[in-house]
């Protein structure tokens, strides 16, 4: 007993993004939504070309952010310059692997994963690709969720600069790969809101 | 007796904000979620504990970020020189050493964004909880909406205890009030989060606009 399921689009319906309110177009391919006066339109504006434009200048930012300096430390005269996999390292040679971890993870890994996977969404729905598609959903919610988490290195880098350059002997201060890597995030971030979901489900067998 | 209507009250037309899938979605018991019929995503939620409970929590998260905001996070001796800062005050000293792009970067996520949420949600949720009617709860919520993914304080946590491990090869460290309080706003936080079905605070809303309509009328 196969129910046959439409989309809201075939109905001249479009679900509003900020409330959930299911909003009647009549004829107009973007109204205000009468609940919460936020834009509704069926289809985020332009979606793929947005969100490739985004991911492409993420991948450009991932290169210096992962060949640059992410931090410089001056103790007693001597300054150290580290990348972030130079980070890394330093922990496993300190036995700290559980860090070395969760620092390559969330740095190296997660924004190539990240990118990786709302391309491949991209190429799918370019591709006009039928199969899998609550998969696809699935990677690219999940995608969404993660995201954030590379902000990690940023963050530690910010927070060590800011507390210890207060006239102590020892200075950090960060690197080149510090902006890089939040270009990173923020842009992936970007085109990760810029893509639409819909459009994987908008693929119809011919 | 609560005038405030649930979600869960009322069979409503649906559209999946995932795939687009037109559904009408019956009643949902209360801690139970309702699931798309196609992609399996769920449309919303119907937490229990109705309102009370992410009010409850909101001001709670609220107490905790003010008091993690205005105490040192961590005490530091580096050979003899004591330092001691917040969050804010590191994110300040490194605005003022060169590099204030990555100072708002840093401190956007962490203090800014949450703290205009947590603000927010108080807002919007006492005036829906004791029918208060004030005025933008509308607009407040819409941008709630729009910053949810730009607050990171979990993220700066985790970054917070990186830190402080590195930190300690070169300096000793006293854990501070703010920490200990930061920690407990990040894990209320994130309850407050899973307490919350925007759809249910959409729905109470219009409900009190339409009230207020009545009245203008009469």
């Amino acid at each position: 007993m196969a129910s046959i399921i439409v989309s809201a689009k075939e109905r001249g319906i479009a679900g509003c993004h900020t409330c959930g309110q299911a909003v009647k177009m009549q004829n107009y391919a973007q109204i205000e939504c009468p609940r919460c006066g936020a834009e509704v339109h069926y289809r985020k504006y332009d979606s793929i070309n947005r969100a490739w434009a985004f991911l492409i200048a993420a991948f450009i930012m991932y290169i210096p952010a992962n060949t640059e300096p992410m931090m410089h430390t001056t103790s007693l005269g001597n300054t150290s310059a580290d990348t972030i996999l130079e980070g890394v390292i330093y922990f496993l040679s300190h036995g700290d692997w559980p860090l070395a971890l969760v620092i390559f993870s969330a740095s190296v890994m997660l924004p190539l994963l990240k990118m990786i996977a709302i391309a491949y969404v991209l190429i799918s729905v370019q591709r006009g690709s039928v199969s899998r598609k609550t998969e696809k959903t699935n990677l690219y919610k999940l995608a969404e969720i993660l995201g954030k988490w590379s902000m990690l290195d940023i963050f530690v880098v910010g927070l060590m600069a800011g507390l210890v350059q207060l006239g102590a002997l020892t200075t950090i201060a960060p690197g080149p790969a510090c902006i890089a890597f939040a270009a990173v995030v923020i842009l992936t971030m970007f085109a990760e809101m810029a893509f639409d979901p819909k459009l994987i489900w908008d693929q119809v067998d011919k | 007796m609560s005038s405030i209507k649930t979600i869960a009250q009322s069979d409503i037309l649906f559209v999946c904000h995932e795939c687009d899938a037109l559904q009408r979605v019956p009643a949902v018991e209360p801690g139970h979620d309702a699931i798309c019929i196609r992609c399996k995503s769920r449309l919303f939620r119907n937490p229990k504990g109705g309102i009370d409970k992410p009010l409850a929590l909101v001001i709670a998260v609220m107490i905790m970020f003010i008091v993690a905001n205005i105490h040192p996070i961590m005490d530091l001796t580096i050979v003899g020189v004591k330092l001691s800062t917040t969050i804010t005050g590191a994110a300040y000293v490194f605005w003022q050493s060169g590099s204030p792009e990555l100072a708002a970067i840093v401190w956007l996520p962490s203090v800014l964004v949450p703290g205009l949420i947590i603000a927010g949600l108080c807002y919007v949720l006492f005036s829906i909880r004791f029918q208060l009617n004030w005025p933008y709860t509308k607009p407040i919520l819409v941008l709630i909406d729009r910053l949810l993914p730009w607050g990171m304080m979990d993220v700066f946590l985790l970054g917070i205890l990186v830190s402080m491990v590195k930190l300690a090869d070169l300096a000793d460290i006293i854990i501070g009030l703010g920490f200990y309080t930061f920690v407990i706003a990040v894990v209320l936080y994130a309850a407050t989060i899973a307490s919350l079905e925007p759809h249910t605070l959409w729905e109470s809303l219009q409900d009190q606009s339409g009230k207020q309509n009545e009245f203008e009328n009469g």
